[in-house]
């Protein structure tokens, strides 16, 4: 429903612009495109990664031992993996969030969650090392605490919304 | 850091692996993933275009001007005073992340650090924005909608309200706390 009122609402603006609304959508699906293909050698890393973690049981001990303290708050411990490689790298959570509605189905209410806490925060780590070290600024002052308790905000907004 | 994360998660992997005897399974694990991953990388393909497209739409007609001419008074209050110039390039980082653009936002974003530093010192103008830029400001998380298609989910698109929520609350969050700092030095 939403989609197709944002498909409504694209297609209204080009007509009221008066814009070329074919040669736009293809521009920027080159782009999308190019997003697909970028992050291919970074999901297959990444992916792997967590499978390989899974298969050797490290994930479920840590899961099964830390699950006791995250229901209390109602967060499903499948989700850890997630909110820990979010800030860290935009495909290693995607990779998490593969596994996640794996593990629980796409409809879940924990795809959900996983889903919306990814949607809801960003790379923070990357974020600010890509824009400070381009400006040559070493003193970080408050940022990533702030940022890092910007991203929990997010996390605890899904549990909250959702 | 990615090394690091990389690094740790399958080092660990097979050293678990090995202890517990599972040392195949391991490397199994490692091949169907490396396998999923090219899969859904595909498949997120077509998604990832038709979102990239509809966007592409919007920018055409102007959507990210008009985002930074609504941004621009909101900004100048929350980071303080600073040049014009400065501000065109927040506001430009922000609409276009706003628009799930982040190609498109990370020049402007650069150029915008590079002024609002004052020496190797982030100015308490850089720490606002760059709290509010890691705090999500994505109004439709296109890559998440697309992965839930991909995996079958019949509402794919159940997390635009949720997340809408949670975002403008860890971006609130994250402005509240940066002006509480701001204040206590």
């Amino acid at each position: 429903m939403i989609l197709c009122v944002f498909v409504l609402l694209c297609l209204g603006m080009g007509a009221w612009k008066k814009a070329p609304v074919y040669d736009l959508f293809t521009g920027g699906a080159r782009d999308g495109l190019q997003t697909a293909v970028q992050i291919l050698p970074s999901l297959i890393a990444m992916l792997g990664a967590i499978r390989a973690l899974e298969a050797s049981g490290l994930t479920g001990a840590l899961c099964d031992f830390l699950a006791p303290y995250t229901e209390k708050i109602g967060l499903p411990s499948g989700l850890l993996p997630l909110m820990f490689l979010r800030p860290v790298s935009g495909s290693a959570a995607l990779a998490a969030l593969e596994e996640v509605m794996t593990a629980y189905g796409p409809d879940s209410r924990e795809a959900l969650l996983g889903g919306v806490m990814m949607g809801s925060s960003e790379t923070v780590f990357y974020t600010v090392a890509v824009y400070l070290s381009a400006a040559g600024v070493k003193q970080t002052r408050y940022i990533l605490p702030c940022a890092l308790a910007a991203c929990a905000a997010g996390y605890a907004g899904a549990l909250l919304f959702c | 850091m990615l090394q690091a994360v990389f690094g740790g998660m399958l080092g660990a992997a097979v050293l678990f692996g090995l202890i517990t005897g599972q040392g195949e399974k391991v490397f199994q694990g490692f091949l169907q993933g490396a396998g999923d991953g090219v899969q859904t990388a595909f498949s997120l393909c077509a998604s990832l275009s038709v979102f990239g497209g509809l966007m592409g739409i919007l920018q055409g007609c102007g959507a990210e001007k008009g985002l930074m001419r609504m941004l621009k008074k909101p900004l100048n209050r929350l980071l303080g005073k600073m040049p014009e110039e400065a501000l065109g390039y927040v506001a430009m980082n922000l609409s276009a992340n706003m628009l799930g653009l982040g190609n498109a936002a990370t020049p402007a974003g650069i150029k915008a650090a590079k002024i609002l530093a004052e020496g190797e010192r982030a100015s308490n103008a850089l720490c606002m924005f760059l709290v509010i830029n890691t705090s999500s400001v994505q109004l439709l998380p296109a890559t998440v909608i697309s992965m839930r298609a991909v995996m079958g989910a019949a509402n794919p698109e159940a997390v635009i309200l949720p997340g809408l929520l949670s975002t403008a609350f860890s971006t609130a969050v994250g402005i509240l706390l940066c002006k509480w700092m701001e204040k206590r030095r």
